[in-house]
């Protein structure tokens, strides 16, 4: 009978997966444990980026163009829907300008630095995204130069996108909060009950629903559909009060002993053209 | 080396190779509303569409593809995913694969576009067993059937199609 591979080739192969499987394995281990990629790295990826800033000129307006056209559709619609929630966020503002000018005056008064809420942010713009299936990360404008730091939050839109993944001295890379990766989504987030906050953190996404999971709540707190989620600060990379989404399911899990909440994402993952990295003030000054 | 030599293909080919990689990033970027519109996720695969081209019209008796392909892999690990291995040894396989179809098939638009499908679907599904050694993988292959390999081999293999001809006369031009 024929053989269809030689034994050399069967060697060849089983030693070329154990090398790929390590090699990856391997780097994936190293790129969680260091902050900073390595000097060459950083060096190759810095050049990329320049290379990728030139060429998004012409695909970001292709791109800004493409839904330009398809927000047009909509725009009556839309139109009449926000014209009628206007006059409500007029109230909002105001209200919001006299309780910060008084947290300001209580925080001076009692004497207090920066709290969990505090902080500052850096634009950035994206200039690349990975065209790959697992960790869809954004490439943006700003690195280690502008005091960017491995695993700040990064807010897009509405809300929270991600995190800082990657920082090379002059682009930075954000691993969304779509990736199931610890780098990504594994925050501290509050929900805003009727009845009290429920604190926990983000365990895991569900990729097929488009939802954050919170599990293993025990809270006795009552949950519904639609109540606010935010970051809690805790854990004092992250500061407290970036919107994060809403409530959209509250479930047991599989043996009934606690709850799993799925929340809608408030930011739109597709469409990231520009993005704000939080700079919590804790220990700045 | 005088400027008329830039022109040939062994110094346009591999320079077009890593342009290509920037630009499926870039399209990922710009196009992303409609790319990842839930639950979408469509890749441009320019450049392993580059790769399916030197092989379909025989580059490799000019230049070194391995090491282009490989040098590719390797920027594409290094700049996009931070890990290396997984789209390096995507692209290698996916252009071994169709090497060896190449040496059966004949150079016709259909042979080629089949020769691009087999090597796209390889692509992807080293990309998906990646994601399983990662710990990354939170989709169903089902899932990744429908709303990820059909759409981005459609798009990938349609762009092939409209590029083939124009790519074989600008190939002739360079040689």
């Amino acid at each position: 009978m024929k053989k269809i591979f030689s034994s050399r080739t069967v060697v060849t192969l089983i030693v070329g997966i154990i090398v790929i499987v390590s090699l990856i394995a391997g780097s994936n281990w190293w790129a969680k444990r260091t902050n900073t990629p390595p000097f060459l790295q950083r060096f190759g990826n810095d050049l990329a980026g320049g290379v990728s800033r030139v060429i998004a000129v012409p695909t970001t307006a292709i791109g800004r163009t493409a839904n330009s056209i398809g927000n047009l559709l909509d725009t009556f619609e839309e139109n009449k829907a926000l014209k009628a929630k206007i006059d409500a966020f007029a109230q909002d503002k105001v209200r919001l300008q006299t309780v910060q000018e008084e947290n300001k005056s209580l925080k001076e008064q009692l004497k207090l630095k920066a709290t969990l809420t505090d902080y500052k942010t850096i634009s950035a713009v994206t200039i690349s995204r990975s065209p790959t299936t697992w960790q869809s990360q954004l490439v943006i404008n700003q690195g280690s130069n502008a005091g960017l730091k491995k695993g700040m939050p990064v807010l897009a839109g509405a809300g929270i996108i991600g995190r800082i993944s990657e920082v090379n001295t002059t682009n930075s890379k954000v691993a969304l909060i779509s990736d199931t990766s610890s780098d990504a989504n594994r925050f501290a987030i509050t929900i805003k009950g009727d009845n009290g906050d429920v604190n926990g953190i983000v365990t895991s996404f569900n990729r097929e629903k488009n939802q954050l999971i919170m599990g293993q709540v025990t809270s006795d707190n009552k949950i519904k559909k639609g109540d606010l989620v935010e970051t809690s600060g805790l854990g004092g990379v992250i500061p407290a009060g970036l919107y994060v989404g809403k409530v959209a399911k509250v479930s047991t899990d599989d043996y009934g002993l606690s709850k799993k909440i799925y929340i809608e994402p408030a930011a739109d993952l597709g469409n990231v053209t520009t993005v704000m990295v939080a700079i919590s003030q804790i220990g700045a000054n | 080396m005088a400027f008329w030599q830039l022109t040939r293909l062994r110094v346009i080919y591999p320079v077009l190779f890593v342009l290509t990689l920037f630009i499926d990033g870039t399209l990922m970027s710009g196009l992303g509303g409609i790319l990842t519109h839930f639950p979408w996720h469509v890749l441009p695969t320019l450049t392993l569409g580059w790769a399916f081209l030197g092989v379909q019209f025989d580059v490799d008796n000019e230049l070194p593809l391995w090491f282009y392909v490989t040098l590719v892999g390797i920027l594409f690990d290094m700049y996009y995913t931070g890990i290396f291995g997984t789209y390096t040894c995507a692209f290698l396989v996916a252009v071994a694969v169709m090497k060896q179809l190449h040496r059966v098939l004949d150079e016709r638009l259909l042979s080629g576009l089949f020769l691009y499908l087999a090597g796209l679907v390889v692509y992807l599904f080293i990309s998906y067993l990646a994601g399983f050694i990662i710990g990354l993988a939170n989709i169903s292959l089902l899932t990744f059937l429908m709303y990820e390999v059909l759409p981005t081999v459609f798009l990938n293999v349609g762009l092939a199609a409209v590029v083939h001809y124009p790519i074989w006369s600008f190939f002739q031009f360079l040689r």
